[in-house]
């Protein structure tokens, strides 16, 4: 293999979105087939880069240092690989799914385009390539989210661009303050200690890294395209492809281009946003009366354990932050791809509508219960060994409020998961929705794929954390402390598990209390919290958009314009619409009073002229 | 043919050519649109011929001497080929998409012999190494662009058209009185021997006023938005190839590759750049005429480019060069995509406008893409010159000023994607279909050309990387 064979995972899936936009809508089946056929084409791709391991690419490209870079390593091929397998579980999930769309030529483009594009940033190793990439994602993500077709589709994807133009701007400060601080843009060249100028940049870099994998308070618009973008976008975009990305990167800072020091402020700062936000956004989760809803909040919480884990800057915690995001983008990949099965023949994810679904549509059942309990952390499922990795990392670093947050967050995950699972899989079968089947294959399949999936991760965890997750930490750790994250990733019999397990339990308890509350209605079985005093008027708030950063920020954007056209742009046009002329016409009228056709008053004028003339030939002969 | 020749030719068959469209208009107006075109395209592809000579580095200078030490001077350089072929190949673009804007008006040899007028003495403008002759050739673009403003000949259109002329007028005059302060100085109209000279803060602050002016810079600027009262044909020569670049461009002839100025004055700019670049950015977000919009937005951007040159890192007046075409192809996109809109709604408020996008798909795309530029995201081209600005300005210890400058580009993103769903999404108000093919087909090329301006980035680099080092030689 030659180190072209990089440009690969870019080229070809930019060729395939090109030719399956030019494929007229009329025909049908070709489509689906070339498109499934290509995501199998850089499956294969990712496969065999992965075995490559090492691979380098440098051409020219703009000079001043700024190369057309692409490095294949052990971290960039796992994360190609990861990718690929979503794009094809995507790819054949949206045959059936998204075939009869209006816009299905676009929606295979672009999908093509965004997986290009993300294999080019996970593989770039010069910093404006990777910022190339990073950023032209956002047009992807935007145009996908129009593809909803709800009329607020397009206020939805504005808001995801605006807000990931925000973090994506602060990422390119925080390299332009790398550049300027070392030097060079390569990315395997920098590592620096992060003080002073170099604290900022990582502050900037990091905004750029959480804020594509949906952290809080950047997480606003996930919610929003739930309901507005379809729901493989949903799978695709925030639930796996930006997870992985945002994570890789945010990775790669703490890791390799700045030395994150245990319990330091960044470190700190860091595990405050990943804990703030599991709670937070756990508690929206809890109390959503939408299927897809529910999950886009789950997609924000998670992204909290990874942060947190990173943040500890603990071996065991960095490998559970990477390995939850691997998990994560699997149960939560599956977990909106089972919503989307139900919401193809139901036509409806509202909870309150659906119930029962179990026996008409048994695989989705089972896909989404794997699921839901990997997301919740349930033995020996693979969100169970992650979730233990980050509690142990956060214990570590001496600061237990972390620890207790993320249990605190494995409670409600929990809880929430049983009242959406109650509410549409199981209990009774609601009237609301006409009888159904099971849905098509290529729907069931990758749901199903995705469920094994869990289970192989949970119960071989040894398979992916020493082939996937130890290579990464490789040199970042003093020489020889121990890499076996594997020692007690299932033991039952240690306090942090203990705990973990009664989290489970008070989340039951919590549910079965709520259900009963309610008149044994699952989809009411979070109204007990809702009604909390003191949170009811949080969530009336929240609802209400108040904690929403981007609606506040598009109002001092908006107060801010005012300002600026009122008080400056305006004045200064006055100053040449009224003064000006104004001045002009006084001067003139003098002017013309002055010259009123009286020979007399020229006479005046003219000597008066003279007078002056003389009086200056006399000076300047003195 | 010898590079000087070409040189000459590129200014002179314009402008000489000019003065035959109402003669050819005479005959007929097919012969007009023909001889209009044709002149548009050889001054277009002229000074393509000369990239090799760009390439190769270097200059030529070329002199013709006349009485009174107003030689005829021209100066061939990787920065003046760069921008002729800017300018001409976006003016010739717009040539041929009045064909279709225009060709029902009165006035149309005048509308013809000023626009090649204009675009050729942009070239010998661009060309000229003589303080004298860059002055002559800024009030002759002046006196064209007074002329197209007021084309319609209503009365507060003629007054607007007035205010800019007279604006312009009013900062050329002052920059002639800072010429005129520098000749006393070295005794010379001739830019390449004077070059190196350390000029005074007055002489800065003088010329400052014609380049804020012409390139409509806060406090200068106003008249830029209100010249919207043109055909929108000659408010995209204006904006994207001709007019706002001159300022620019002369600030990158004067102030970079000939003058020392004084660092007070160099972060006096800085400031006032990006201030400038904000304060039109506000000011697009709260308008809602469709043309104004686009207007600040081009003062923002502007500020962008003159940010670029006044920190004068190599990365940032790599980016500003850099932005000259990127932002000439996207914002005569927009403006031609505004005048398709305009021609066949026959409104300019946004808010009277909605769901274009069902009638006129391409001009929505192409709309969309050349907005993804002048906002910056990739893999459009505007990604890479406001991205290089904006590293140079860090690299310059300016971290404020880029972070200033970066809010700017948010305020961009929110403003423009505003424009496009107010006018393209939504209920459908006017079901209007887009016309003409002509017209369709240039902002269809300008929209490709910004992709593959991005995507083909490396190519314009190599231009934009020579001209760099030449015009900023002190930086060694």
């Amino acid at each position: 293999m030659t180190a072209t064979t990089l440009l690969w995972p870019i080229v070809f899936p930019a060729a395939a979105a090109i030719i399956l936009f030019l494929i007229p809508s009329r025909i049908k089946v070709v489509r689906e087939v070339l498109a499934v056929l290509s995501s199998l084409v850089v499956l294969y791709l990712g496969f065999s880069l992965f075995s490559q391991k090492n691979l380098s690419l440098v051409t020219d490209w703009l000079g001043m240092g700024i190369n057309f870079d692409l490095r294949l390593y052990h971290f960039s091929s796992f994360i190609l690989l990861a990718l690929s397998g979503f794009l094809f579980l995507i790819c054949l999930y949206s045959a059936v799914k998204m075939k009869d769309h209006p816009r299905v030529r676009e929606y295979y483009g672009y999908v093509f385009l965004a997986a290009a594009f993300s294999n080019g940033a996970v593989l770039a190793n010069n910093f404006i390539l990777l910022v190339f990439f990073w950023e032209a994602l956002l047009i992807t993500t935007y145009a996908l989210i129009t593809l909803g077709l709800k009329p607020t589709s397009h206020r939805t994807a504005v808001k995801s661009l605006i807000i990931g133009g925000f973090c994506d701007f602060s990422m390119i400060l925080g390299i332009g303050l790398l550049w300027a601080s070392t030097g060079t843009l390569t990315m395997d060249k920098i590592h620096v200690e992060p003080h002073g100028l170099a604290a900022a940049a990582f502050i900037l870099m990091m905004i750029g890294a959480i804020g594509k994998a949906g952290a809080m308070p950047f997480h606003t618009w996930i919610p929003d395209a739930a309901l507005d973008a379809p729901v493989s976008f949903m799978a695709f975009m925030p639930a796996s492809f930006e997870k992985l990305l945002g994570i890789y990167l945010l990775a790669r800072i703490t890791l390799d281009f700045f030395e994150l020091k245990v319990g330091s402020t960044l470190a700190i700062i860091l595990m405050i946003i990943g804990a703030a936000t599991i709670v937070l956004a756990v508690f929206m989760a809890l109390i959503q009366k939408d299927f897809k809803k529910l999950l886009s909040f789950h997609a924000v919480s998670q992204v909290g354990y990874m942060i947190l884990g990173i943040g500890t800057a603990i071996p065991i915690g960095i490998a559970g932050g990477i390995f939850h995001m691997i998990n994560h983008a699997m149960y939560k990949c599956g977990l909106f791809l089972s919503a989307g099965s139900v919401e193809h023949r139901t036509g409806t994810t509202e909870l309150k509508k659906l119930g029962g679904l179990s026996r008409e549509m048994p695989w989705t059942a089972l896909g989404f219960t794997v699921c839901a309990l990997a997301i919740s952390g349930v033995w020996p499922l693979n969100g169970f060994v992650s979730k233990e990795m980050v509690f142990h990392g956060a214990l570590e670093t001496g600061y237990p409020i972390f620890a207790i947050a993320a249990w605190v967050g494995a409670i409600f995950t929990f809880a929430s998961f049983l009242k959406a699972g109650h509410s549409v899989f199981f209990g009774a079968r609601s009237t609301d929705v006409p009888k159904t089947k099971e849905s098509e294959a290529p729907i069931v399949l990758p749901i199903l794929i995705l469920a094994a999936l869990c289970i192989t991760f949970g119960v071989y965890n040894k398979l992916p954390l020493q082939t996937f997750i130890q290579p990464i930490l490789e040199g970042h750790v003093e020489a020889g402390e121990h890499l076996d994250f594997t020692a007690h990733a299932l033991s039952l019999f240690n306090p942090v598990a203990a705990v973990s397990i009664l989290c489970l339990i008070i989340a039951l308890g919590i549910h079965l209390y709520g259900w009963n509350r309610s008149g044994k209605k699952a989809y009411l079985a979070s109204e007990p919290i809702h009604q909390l005093p003191g949170l009811r008027k949080l969530y009336d708030l929240s609802e209400a958009r108040f904690f929403d950063l981007y609606e506040q920020g598009v109002k001092l954007l908006q107060w801010l314009s005012k300002v600026l056209f009122r008080f400056i742009d305006r004045p200064i046009d006055y100053l040449y619409e009224k003064v000006v002329t104004a001045v002009g016409r006084t001067f003139t009228g003098i002017l013309q009073k002055a010259h009123n056709g009286q020979y007399a008053n020229y006479l005046a004028w003219t000597i008066g002229g003279l007078v002056v003339v003389i009086w200056i030939i006399l000076q300047l002969l003195k | 043919m010898k590079v000087e020749v070409i040189t000459l030719l590129t200014i002179f068959i314009p402008i000489l050519g000019s003065l035959l469209v109402p003669l050819a208009g005479a005959i007929s107006p097919k012969l007009r649109s023909f001889w209009s075109v044709l002149l548009g395209g050889i001054t277009a592809c002229l000074p393509l011929t000369l990239i090799p000579q760009a390439l190769k580095g270097g200059e030529i200078i070329w002199s013709k001497s006349l009485a009174l030490g107003l030689d005829f001077i021209l100066v061939i350089d990787p920065l003046s080929i760069f921008m002729s072929i800017v300018s001409s190949f976006i003016g010739f673009l717009i040539i041929i998409y009045s064909l279709g804007y225009i060709h029902h008006e009165d006035n149309q040899n005048e509308y013809y012999l000023m626009v090649i007028l204009f675009i050729g003495s942009m070239m010998g403008l661009v060309f000229s190494a003589s303080l004298v002759f860059m002055y002559l050739f800024w009030e002759i673009i002046a006196i064209a662009c007074w002329r197209l403003i007021g084309f319609y000949r209503q009365k507060d259109y003629i007054l607007k058209a007035d205010k800019a002329f007279l604006l312009t007028f009013g900062g050329a005059v002052v920059m002639l009185l800072g010429f005129i302060v520098i000749y006393e100085q070295t005794g010379t109209f001739n830019l390449v021997a004077m070059r190196g000279v350390a000029i005074s803060g007055t002489a800065v602050l003088l010329i400052l006023f014609g380049m804020f002016s012409k390139s409509a810079t806060v406090p200068l600027h106003t008249w830029l938005p209100d010249a919207g009262v043109a055909p929108t044909t000659v408010t995209a020569l204006l904006h994207a190839a001709v007019l706002v670049k001159i300022g620019v461009y002369a600030y990158a002839r004067l102030f970079l590759y000939t003058f020392k100025i004084p660092d007070v004055w160099q972060q006096a700019i800085i400031i006032m750049a990006v201030l400038s670049s904000l304060i039109a950015a506000g000011a697009a977000t709260v308008e809602n005429d469709f043309k104004r919009i686009l207007a600040y937005s081009t003062v923002s951007q502007i500020g962008y480019i003159f940010l670029g040159l006044s920190v004068a890192t190599p990365t940032a007046i790599s980016g500003s060069l850099l932005f000259i075409l990127m932002h000439g192809l996207a914002k005569a996109g927009l403006f031609l995509c505004a005048g398709i809109v305009l021609h066949a709604t026959h409104k300019r408020d946004i808010r009277e406008m909605g769901g274009l996008i069902k009638t006129m798909p391409v001009t929505a795309i192409s709309f969309l893409i050349c907005a993804f530029s002048v906002i910056g995201l990739p893999p459009l081209g505007g990604f890479f010159s406001k991205l290089l600005v904006i590293m140079g300005t860090v690299q310059a210890n300016q971290v404020w000023v880029a972070a200033l400058a970066l809010f700017t580009a948010v305020l961009t993103m929110f403003y423009l994607m505003r424009v496009f769903a107010m006018v393209f999404l939504g209920e459908l108000k006017i079901a209007a279909p887009e016309k003409t093919p002509s017209m369709v087909g240039v902002v269809a090329i300008l929209a490709v050309l910004s992709v593959l301006a991005g995507l083909f980035v490396s190519y314009p680099m190599k231009l934009v990387q020579m001209a760099t080092t030449h015009i900023s030689w002190w930086l060694k």
